[in-house]
C-alpha cells in the first residue's frame, strides 16, 4: 500500500546510516537455525529487513516457515495445535489472542530479562500477561482515536446552527453522546454521513465491548456469566443501533470492516472517524481526499465518565516445543528491541518501549511532521491512560461470534436491543458452560 | 429486412449483452492499471486519469515497494499442481471411464452414481479432516498433496464425460483391429481413443480451470511458497486493517490471462466434448 | 470372503481398470468423511487436541438441530440454491441460443462468453464485495450519476438485495457453464426436423418449445447435476461478501459450519452440520440425475 511505501523507503535510508548492534548482547548460536512463523503483510514486513542482522550477530540462521495475514496465521496455529504439529520456536502472537494458543505458549518469565521486560510500557505488558505468566514479548499495539475532518468544525456556518440546535459549542465530541449529536448534525446522505462503525466479525463486538466498558458495564460477571445484557450494555447498543436509525451512518455499515472504514473517510464523507493509527498516513497521503484538513482527540468518553480503549498487541511468542529456547528469546528480544520499534512507529505503528514513544515525537517535530506529532501524542496518551484488552481468555472469538450476529440483528432493527442482547446472553452462557467455567 | 441485416441485427444485440456479462469482469482488469485511491472513491472518478502498471510493478517488487509478493513461486506451484492434476485426473478417469462404457459389472450403476456423489461433499467439510490427515502423513504444505486432492475432485466429472464417448465409439472398430493384429492395448489407443478426444480435451480444461481457480481447499492445505497456489497468494494482500484492491486485481489479471488463452486455444473440442457422447448413447 | 473372491475373478478387467479412481477418492474424500463422522460425537475442539476423545453421543445433532439459527440457515441455502440454479439455466439458455444464432466470429463470442468462469470464487467475491460497496461502490456511484438513485442503495445490508447480490455474484460466475453445456446440445442437434417443421408451417416458436427444447432437456440436466455438485464454491463467494450477514441474512449452511469449525474452533459441532450439509448436497444431484435418466430414456435408450 501506499502508505507504507513512502515510509519504508524512509526506512530503508536511515536503516543505512544506523550503527549495527547497540549495547545488547543477543548471545551467541553458531550455526543453530531458528524456525519461526511470522505475521505477513505491508505493515508488518519493514521489520523483517532486520533479521540478517541478528544472524550476524549471533551466528544463527533464521528459517521463516510462514508469513502470512493475521487471520490465517491464526488459523494455521490452531491447525498445528489440532494436528500436533509445532515444529518451531517462534511465533507472531496477538494479546487478545494468545490465551488460545495454551497448549504452545512457553512462559516468557526467566527467558527474557527483567530488565528487558521494565522497558516496556507496563500497561501493554499486563495485557500480554495471561494467568499471572508473560507469554508474549509485545511489538506494537493498536487503540482507536477520532480522526475528524477539521474543515467541516471549523465553518462558522456550522459552528452557528450545531449552537442553536444543540445548544453547545460545536467541538471535536468529549463524550459519546456529543459524537452522536454531531453525527447526525453532519449526516446528509448519500453525500455525507456523521460517522461509521466496522459492522460485522470481531470489529462490532469490540466496538461494542469498548462502549459498554466506557459506560461503566462489563461483559461478565465475577463467576463467568454474561453482564453485558443490563442497562450499561443496553446503552451502549442503542448508540449504534441509534445512529443507524437516523441514517447517521452509511447503510451499509454493518457489513463494513476496517478496509471499508479507511476507504471511506479518506474519499472525505464522512466527518470523523474512530480508527487506528495505521491509518494516519494514508488519510494525510495523496491518495486521500482529505489531506492536511485533518485533526485527531482521544476518543470519547462513555456515560460511566471512562474512555473507548478497545486495544491489543501483536507480539511475538516461543513454543514450549523449542529446543533452543535461549535462542528464541534473544530473537524475539531483537524484534522489540528500540531500534526494530523504531522502525515501525516510523511507518505509524504504536511503540511498546515507553523510551520510544518519546524518540518518535522527537524525530517527527525534527521533520516538522506537526500531524504525525500529533498522532502520536494522542495515541500515546490513549495507549498510556486508557487502553483495555477483551477478557484474555481463550473463548473470546467464540464469545465474538455470537455476539456480533445479534448485535447486527439489533442495528438493522431485525430485533429490539433489550432482545439481542437477551438472545445474545444465552449463548454466551452456553459456551462459557460447555468450556467449563461455571 | 434482409437475411443479412438481420444476422447484423443479432450479431450487434449478442454482442452488447457479451458486453454487459463482461463489465464486472473488465473493471477488475481496469482496476489492475490505477491506484487504489482512484477506484474506491466517490465523488466516482470515471475516466482514468493515472493509468499504470505500477501495481504490477509493486507485486514484482521492482516500484518503490520493496516487499513483493512472490508472484513467481505461486504462478509455478499453480501451473505445476493445475497441469498435474488435470493429466492424472485424465487419466484415472478415462481408465474409470472405459471400464463403465464397455464392461458390465454387478453393481455398475450404484457404483457410477456413488462415484459422482463423492463430489458433492463440500470442499469445507473435508478442509479440516484432510488437514490433518495430511499433517499425518506428511503431505501437508507440499505440491504432491494438493495435487492428490485435485485430482480426486476432477476424476468423477472426467469418468461421466469419457463415458460417454467410448460408449459412443462402436465395439467392433476395437474388434476388428484386434483381428488386424493389433493388441487390446494398441487397439486403445489406435481406434478408440482418437474417436473420444474431444471428450477427453474437454473434460481437462473443466479439470485445469477448477484447479487453477480452487481456493478453500489450497487455502489450508498450502502454507508456505513451497505450495501456495495463485488464489491463496490474493490473500496477501490483506492486511489485518486494509486490504489492497488494486494490487489484488493485478495480482487477478496475471491468473486470468493464462486460463482464458488455454481456453481459447481448445475451445473448438470444448463445444465436441461436452455433447457426451451425443447423450442417447 | 468366497463371493468377494469369485466377483473379483469373474470381473478383474474392469475392477482393475477403475481401482486407481476408486483408491483416490477413498482417500480423498472417504477417509476424511469417516473422521469427521466421529468427531461428530465428540466436543472435539482445535485448540484442546485430547478433546477429540470427548465423546458425548448425540448432544451436537441434538443441538445442531434444534437450532434456529442453523434451520434458517438450511432454509436459506436451499432457497439460495433454488434460486441461483434455475437463473444460471434459464440466462445460460439465452445466452446459448443468441451465441448458436451468430454465424461471424462466434469462436470469439464463445470465449467472451466464457470470461466469468476465469475468475476464481474468491476474487469474485471481492470484486462484488467493492462494486456493491454503498457509499464508494461503482454501482451505486452509476446511479446516483445517471441520476437514478438519489440515495446511496446498500446493496450488501437490506434483507433481499444482500440476498439477491450474494446470489447476482454466484450467477455471474456460473451462467456461462451452463451456457456452453446447452451451447454443445444445440450443436449436436440433428437439422432435419427443425427443417421439417418449417416445412409443416409451424413457427418458430413452435418449433422451439416442441422440438429444440426437449432435445436440449438432457444436457439442461446434465448441466444442473454438475453444477449441483459444485455449488458449495459459492462459498468463498458469500464469505468475503457478507461472511453470512449481516444479522444472519445472507448466513448459509456453509459459512456457518466455517465460522463454527475455524473461528469457534468447534470441530465436533460443525461436523455434525456439515452432514447434513452433505445430505442436502447429495439430495439436489441425485434429484438431477434422476431426471436426467428419464429424460434420456425418453429421448431413447441409455
Amino acid at each position: 500500500m501506499k502508505l507504507f511505501e513512502q515510509s519504508f523507503t524512509a526506512t530503508v535510508a536511515i536503516l543505512t546510516l544506523v550503527t549495527p548492534l547497540h549495547a545488547q548482547d543477543y548471545g551467541n548460536f553458531e550455526n543453530y537455525t531458528l524456525r519461526v512463523k511470522l505475521i505477513g503483510g505491508a505493515q508488518y514486513e519493514p521489520l523483517y529487513t532486520l533479521i540478517p542482522e541478528w544472524e550476524a550477530a549471533t551466528g544463527a540462521r533464521v528459517d521463516i516457515l510462514s508469513r502470512k495475514s493475521h487471520f490465517e496465521l491464526d488459523r494455521e496455529m490452531k491447525q498445528d495445535i489440532a494436528a500436533g504439529g509445532v515444529e518451531y520456536c517462534v511465533f507472531s502472537s496477538h494479546t487478545n489472542f494468545a490465551p488460545q494458543y495454551a497448549a504452545m505458549n512457553q512462559p516468557l518469565d526467566g527467558l527474557v530479562g527483567q530488565d528487558v521486560i521494565a522497558a516496556f510500557s507496563p500497561l501493554v505488558i499486563d495485557h500480554a500477561t495471561v494467568d499471572g505468566k508473560l507469554v508474549s514479548l509485545p511489538r506494537h499495539s493498536d487503540v482507536s482515536n477520532l480522526f475528524y475532518v477539521r474543515s467541516l468544525y471549523e465553518d462558522a456556518d456550522n459552528k452557528a446552527r450545531f449552537k442553536a440546535q444543540y445548544g453547545y459549542d460545536l467541538m471535536p465530541p468529549e463524550t459519546w453522546n456529543q459524537a452522536s449529536d454531531q453525527a447526525i448534525f453532519f449526516a446528509d446522505p448519500p453525500n455525507r454521513y456523521g460517522t461509521h462503525f466496522a459492522g460485522k466479525d470481531e470489529a462490532i463486538t469490540g466496538r461494542f465491548y469498548e462502549m459498554l466498558v466506557a459506560n461503566g458495564g462489563k461483559l461478565f460477571n465475577d463467576d463467568w456469566t454474561a453482564a453485558f445484557n443490563g442497562p450499561e450494555g443496553q446503552e451502549a447498543l442503542n448508540w449504534f443501533t441509534g445512529l443507524y436509525q437516523e441514517k447517521a451512518v452509511p447503510a451499509g455499515t454493518p457489513n463494513y470492516v476496517w478496509d471499508d472504514l479507511g476507504l471511506g473517510f479518506a474519499a472525505g464523507n464522512v466527518a470523523f472517524d474512530l480508527d487506528w493509527a495505521g491509518w494516519a498516513g494514508f488519510f494525510n497521503s495523496k491518495d486521500s481526499n482529505i489531506r492536511n484538513d485533518i485533526g485527531v482527540v482521544l476518543a470519547p468518553k462513555g456515560s460511566g465518565g471512562k474512555r473507548t480503549g478497545w486495544s491489543g498487541s501483536h507480539s511475538f511468542s516461543i513454543t514450549q516445543n523449542c529446543e533452543n529456547k535461549e535462542a528464541a528469546a534473544s530473537f524475539i528480544t531483537f524484534l522489540t528491541s528500540h531500534e526494530a520499534q523504531m522502525i515501525e512507529a516510523r511507518t505509524g505503528l504504536l511503540p511498546t518501549r515507553t523510551q520510544v514513544w518519546d524518540d518518535i515525537i522527537a524525530e517527527f517535530k525534527d521533520q516538522d511532521n506537526d500531524f504525525m506529532v500529533e498522532v502520536f501524542e494522542v495515541w500515546g496518551e490513549s495507549m498510556r491512560d486508557h487502553a483495555f484488552t477483551p477478557p484474555l481468555i481463550a473463548e473470546w472469538g467464540e464469545v465474538s461470534n455470537a455476539l456480533w450476529p445479534q448485535l447486527q440483528a439489533a442495528i438493522v432493527g431485525d430485533k429490539s436491543v433489550e432482545d439481542a442482547l437477551n438472545d445474545a446472553a444465552k449463548e454466551v452462557n452456553e459456551i462459557m458452560e460447555d468450556a467449563g467455567y461455571n | 429486412m434482409s437475411r443479412g441485416q438481420r444476422d447484423f441485427l443479432i450479431w450487434v444485440a449478442t454482442f452488447l449483452v457479451m458486453l454487459a456479462i463482461c463489465i464486472p469482469g473488465l473493471w477488475v482488469v481496469l482496476s489492475a492499471f490505477r491506484p487504489n485511491g482512484e477506484i474506491l472513491t466517490k465523488p466516482a472518478v470515471w475516466i482514468p486519469r493515472d493509468l499504470s502498471f505500477d501495481n504490477f510493478r509493486a507485486i514484482f517488487g521492482l516500484g518503490d515497494n520493496v516487499v513483493g509478493i512472490p508472484v513467481g513461486s505461486y504462478f509455478w506451484n499453480s501451473a505445476v499442481i493445475s497441469v498435474t492434476s488435470t493429466v492424472v485426473a485424465v487419466t484415472i478417469g478415462m481408465s474409470g471411464g472405459y471400464a463403465f462404457a464397455r464392461y458390465r459389472f454387478p453393481g455398475k450403476s450404484s457404483a457410477f452414481l456413488w462415484l459422482m456423489l463423492s463430489r458433492t461433499v463440500p470442499g469445507i467439510a473435508l478442509s479440516l479432516p484432510l488437514f490433518i490427515l495430511w499433517s499425518w502423513t506428511g503431505l501437508i504444505d507440499t505440491k504432491l498433496g494438493v495435487i492428490i486432492v485435485y485430482t480426486a475432485i476432477n476424476v468423477p466429472f472426467t469418468i461421466w464425460l469419457t463415458e460417454g464417448f467410448f460408449r459412443q465409439v462402436p465395439r467392433d472398430l476395437s474388434e476388428a483391429a484386434q483381428i488386424d493384429g493389433c493388441t487390446p492395448w494398441q487397439a486403445f489407443w489406435k481406434v478408440e481413443f482418437p474417436l473420444a478426444k474431444s471428450g477427453i480435451a474437454s473434460a481437462a480444461i473443466f479439470a485445469f480451470l477448477t484447479s487453477w481457480n480452487e481456493y478453500a481447499l489450497a487455502s489450508q492445505l498450502t502454507r508456505s511458497t513451497d505450495s501456495k497456489t495463485l488464489p491463496v497468494g490474493l490473500m496477501d494482500f490483506t492486511a489485518q486493517f486494509t486490504i489492497d484492491w488494486a494490487g489484488m486485481s493485478a495480482m487477478a489479471v496475471i491468473i486470468i490471462i493464462p486460463a482464458l488463452i488455454l481456453t481459447f486455444l481448445v475451445q473448438k473440442h470444448l463445444i465436441a466434448g461436452l455433447t457426451f457422447g451425443g447423450v442417447k448413447g | 470372503m468366497k463371493r468377494m473372491r469369485r466377483y473379483v475373478r469373474n470381473n478383474a478387467v474392469p475392477l482393475a481398470l477403475l481401482a486407481p479412481a476408486v483408491m483416490i477418492i477413498l482417500v480423498v474424500v472417504l477417509l476424511p468423511l469417516i473422521f469427521s463422522f466421529y468427531t461428530g460425537f465428540t466436543n472435539y475442539r482445535l485448540i484442546r487436541p485430547e478433546s477429540l476423545w470427548d465423546f458425548i453421543g448425540l448432544r451436537n445433532y441434538a443441538r445442531v438441530l434444534t437450532d434456529a439459527d442453523f434451520w434458517a440457515a438450511l432454509w436459506r441455502t436451499v432457497l439460495f440454491l433454488t434460486v441461483a440454479l434455475n437463473l444460471e439455466m434459464l440466462l445460460g439458455l439465452c445466452l446459448a441460443l443468441m451465441v448458436n444464432r451468430i454465424t461471424w466470429g462466434q469462436r470469439t463470442m464463445r470465449t467472451i462468453m466464457m470470461f466469468p468462469m476465469m475468475f476464481s470464487p474468491i476474487l469474485v467475491g471481492f470484486q462484488f464485495k467493492y462494486m456493491f460497496n454503498d457509499t464508494i461502490g461503482v454501482v451505486n456511484n452509476a446511479l446516483q450519476s445517471l441520476g437514478l438513485s438519489q440515495k446511496a442503495i446498500p446493496f450488501l445490508v437490506d434483507r433481499w438485495l444482500a440476498f439477491g447480490s450474494i446470489a447476482f455474484a454466484e450467477i455471474w460466475m456460473s451462467t456461462s457453464i451452463f451456457a456452453i453445456l446447452i451451447l454443445a446440445g444445440l450443436f449436436a442437434m440433428p437439422r432435419d426436423p427443425i427443417e421439417a417443421a418449417r416445412v409443416d408451417g409451424c413457427t418458430s416458436w413452435q418449433v422451439f418449445r416442441h422440438i429444440t427444447l426437449p432435445f436440449l432437456m438432457p444436457f439442461i440436466y446434465i448441466a444442473m447435476t454438475i453444477r449441483s455438485l459444485d455449488v458449495a464454491r459459492a462459498y468463498d463467494i458469500v464469505d468475503v461478501m457478507t461472511g453470512g450477514g449481516p444479522a444472519g441474512r445472507t448466513e448459509l449452511l456453509w459459512t456457518l459450519i466455517a465460522r463454527t469449525a475455524y473461528d469457534d474452533a468447534r470441530m465436533g459441532r460443525a461436523n455434525a452440520m456439515a452432514y447434513v450439509s452433505i445430505l442436502l448436497s447429495i439430495f439436489f444431484t441425485w434429484f438431477f440425475f434422476r431426471k436426467l435418466m428419464a429424460a434420456r430414456q425418453h429421448l431413447g435408450a441409455f
